[in-house]
């Protein structure tokens, strides 16, 4: 199991997802689970009207999470650095170009809520490369 | 005295495909005429540092539209009973008789992602007729951006839109005017922009077209910014190795939107593609 992006990383991004003063206004509709996965490490963010109210490692079958964001250590790496190359800078770049950065689930509630997820998406980056 | 900009805002009915459409037309400057093409589901704002630029208004006279549906022009009569669905011969019967109806002489015509994927049409179609082009993010050919999700029940489409194009900009481009970009695709009716991008992804494909162009009647400059990852580089490229006597240059840092994300950053690349067509 891999230890990125480690522990300290993920708190500190919870505490800046629930800092944001834009997800305070656009996240009222935010209400939903969702996983991250860097390579085989998963992680299910709960999210309560923008804020993550909760964060499981390695979730059992009975965490319901309807979409989650799938790649490669390498290709997080690339997009969590301070200096991203083109095409691993948004996520939204990478599930056009970077086939290894999957969504997995039901996109239609990530799009639904792509505004604030977005957001979010973008927070990890501002919360600074892992491991740094 | 109120300090206004100098950018005058008027509306022009004109007759396209034989409908009348009452488009909202905005210039500023005067010299040689420069058509401005916004990019899909945006309008003509995207274009106000560059009709606000006196290196520029000096020595052009710049004009921009909105299309029809977008921004402050109003959608033909019985709008209501079609999907908005531009295509390659739509548009180039658009610019042309916004071109046709202002009188406008050998204009250059710039336009950005979708504008500069049909001003390559036009240097095709119309290298007689015009100086040059500025193609900014130009394709030949660029499938891949079309979804259904761009217009559906369940998904508020200005933040689908927004949000969607958001990244296009480059992570160095100043966030204000990254931001100011997302409000104005925000602002977009319900499948227009996934209209114009039936253009871009779907319709659009002149790989042969561009062959055609002669840079010696009709010049043409390329610009393409480095995190544009609708048309990247290497898709500019592509266009620029196909049109032979053609200039392109990568913008560093740059995304998708230059002249609105980073103008200041923009104008010196802009400044000497418009002394390339001009000359």
């Amino acid at each position: 199991m891999s230890e990125f992006p480690g522990a300290s990383w993920l708190d500190r991004y919870v505490a800046r997802v629930n800092a944001d003063p834009e997800l305070a206004v656009i996240g009222d509709w935010l209400t939903t689970t969702f996983t991250l996965t860097f390579g085989d490490a998963r992680h299910a963010v709960v999210v309560d009207k923008g804020r993550i109210v909760k964060l499981i490692d390695s979730p059992r079958f009975d965490v319901r999470a309807p979409f989650g964001f799938r790649a490669p250590i390498e290709v997080w790496r690339k997009f969590l650095s301070a200096d991203p190359p083109p095409l691993y800078h948004d996520f939204f770049a990478m599930l056009m170009r970077v086939p290894e950065f999957v969504i997995e689930g039901d996109s239609l509630v990530a799009m639904q809520n792509a505004r604030a997820l977005h957001r979010m998406m973008n927070i990890m980056r501002e919360t600074g490369a892992p491991n740094a | 005295m109120p300090e206004f900009e100098d950018i005058t805002g008027r509306y022009l009915t004109v007759g396209i495909g034989g409908e009348q459409h009452r488009l909202f037309i905005e210039e500023a400057g005067r010299g040689i005429p420069l058509l401005c093409l916004h990019t899909a589901g945006n309008d003509s704002r995207q274009f106000r540092h560059v009709m606000n630029d006196k290196d520029v208004t000096d020595r052009f006279r710049v004009v921009a539209f909105d299309m029809p549906y977008h921004g402050r022009s109003t959608p033909p009569d019985k709008w209501w009973l079609k999907k908005p669905r531009l295509t390659t011969k739509l548009y180039l019967e658009i610019i042309r008789a916004v071109w046709t109806a202002l009188g406008l002489e050998r204009p250059v015509v710039m336009g950005c992602s979708m504008g500069g994927a049909i001003v390559l049409k036009v240097a095709a179609d119309y290298q007689n007729e015009i100086r040059g082009i500025v193609g900014l993010e130009s394709s030949a050919h660029a499938p891949g951006r079309y979804n259904d999700f761009l217009h559906h029940p369940a998904i508020h489409g200005g933040e689908l839109c927004a949000s969607y194009t958001y990244g296009l900009n480059s992570p160095y481009s100043p966030e204000q005017s990254r931001r100011e970009n997302w409000w104005y695709y925000s602002q977009s009716g319900p499948g227009v922009y996934q209209g114009d991008v039936h253009f871009y992804s779907n319709d659009w494909d002149a790989r042969d077209d561009i062959k055609s162009i002669d840079t010696g009647r009709c010049k043409v400059a390329l610009l393409t910014g480095e995190f544009d990852y609708s048309c990247t580089p290497a898709m500019t490229e592509q266009v620029a190795a196909a049109i032979k006597g053609s200039r392109y240059t990568m913008m560093k840092r740059m995304g998708h939107f230059p002249m609105i994300e980073n103008y200041p950053d923009f104008r010196p690349y802009l400044l000497d593609a418009l002394d390339h067509v001009a000359s």
